[in-house]
């Protein structure tokens, strides 16, 4: 099946902010949750440790190590840095990549980095 | 006519919709995975729940490295295993709502994940679970925390108006197309589904209906353009009216439940023609 579709104008080539977290400091993701619901583009994404031999139980998310804490969504975040000033443990780094201005492109139809 | 429809619709089934074709409910979302073995994965196609497939995280790579070739083939797979859902409207989902068996409502995995947001008992739930599926639900403990709760049409359907009242776009879940496994309560940026069809242009299929306003009912009293998810519709400031963007409608509804004034009308897609054909 083909679904017809229209593609989005992405800025091709550009890079997204890199989005450490330290898992040492971050134990309790899914109780703790301040990054989680103060992030206006919802970037981050709380999950289960996903191991083979745990797959089919439930995991109580009190216990340190049990849920971790990704940047699933990372090409969105805009570096305003409300999850660093909000997080506890200070366990969060965002890298920004530089960033180029952009201008369109006359002779294509997208917007390009000159 | 709508792609999915020409394909999966029956005409002696609500006027030959494919959402509306018992048929679509009824097939085994688990029944093609060859006995011990895992998931397939994308390569095989239609046949499979493709979970071991590419995600949205190897779109993004592949933007980065600007590879325009790898983003159309890992999206090519991506439709082809038939991961996505369809926007529809309140009115059309308590007709599928009437349609399918068992239903069962349950707590939502995006929210979950985005924002943290447990879900722990059937007042909260804002998930419903489709088909044979539902049956198995047990073997999951993890994913069904606290349980699900079987429901019959008429509780669904109050559910359904409950949730569109708050504002939820309603959007039907493919388990590998045609197969509807869940109905979804959606609003962005909560819901993984929504955020891919919006940020990547995949999955997210736009309803049969387009919402019309009517100048001469609209007073321009503002509450439709609180609901639009899309950026479709707005406040014109210069003709003090709702105005909606037909390219950007999604068709999911919401401005048309909400009017006071029944001043926003849904009208088939078929009968824009420059928007007929366009799902995404």
């Amino acid at each position: 099946m083909t679904m017809p579709t229209k593609i989005p104008e992405f800025i091709w080539g550009r890079k997204y902010p890199k989005i450490a977290i330290d898992m040492e400091k971050c134990t309790v993701p899914f109780l703790c949750k301040k990054c989680l619901q103060i992030c206006p583009e919802g970037v981050f994404h709380v999950t289960r440790v996903m191991s083979k031999e745990k797959r089919l139980e439930e995991m109580d998310p009190r216990i340190d190590g049990n849920y971790v804490l990704f940047a699933t969504r990372r090409d969105k975040c805009t570096g305003c840095n409300l999850c660093i000033d909000v997080c506890p443990v200070d366990a969060i780094k965002i890298e920004i990549p530089a960033m180029e201005r952009l201008r369109p492109d006359v002779s294509g139809e997208q917007w390009t980095s000159q | 006519m709508c792609f999915m429809c020409e394909q999966f619709g029956d005409p002696e089934h609500g006027d030959g919709i494919w959402y509306l074709n018992p048929r679509n409910y009824a097939r085994n979302m688990y029944k093609l995975r060859a006995p011990g073995e895992g998931f397939k994965g994308a390569e095989v196609g239609l046949e499979t729940g493709a979970r071991a497939g590419p995600s949205h995280q190897d779109l993004m790579n592949a933007v980065e490295n600007n590879d325009k070739a790898e983003f159309e083939r890992i999206r090519e797979i991506l439709q082809k295993t038939g991961q996505g859902s369809m926007v529809v409207p309140r009115d059309d989902a308590d007709r599928v709502l009437e349609l399918c068996s068992p239903i069962a409502l349950m707590s939502c995995i995006c929210r979950k994940g985005i924002r943290a947001i447990d879900e722990r008992n059937e007042r909260e739930y804002t998930c419903m679970g489709m088909g044979v599926g539902m049956l198995k639900w047990e073997r999951w403990p993890e994913r069904y925390k606290g349980g699900v709760k079987f429901v019959n049409a008429d509780e669904a359907i109050e559910w359904n108006h409950e949730m569109d009242d708050r504002g939820f776009v309603h959007i039907l879940m493919l388990f590998g197309a045609p197969f509807i496994g869940g109905f979804c309560q959606c609003d962005y940026p909560d819901c993984g589904s929504l955020r891919n069809g919006v940020d990547f242009g995949l999955g997210v299929l736009k309803s049969h209906y387009l919402a019309q306003v009517d100048y001469e009912q609209c007073n321009g009293c503002g509450i439709c353009a609180q609901r639009c998810q899309w950026g479709a519709l707005k406040f014109e400031t210069t003709t003090g009216k709702a105005n909606i963007d037909q390219f950007k409608c999604f068709g999911c509804g919401l401005c048309h439940t909400a009017c006071p004034r029944e001043a926003i009308s849904l009208v088939r897609r078929d009968t824009v023609p420059a928007v007929a054909e366009v799902w995404l």
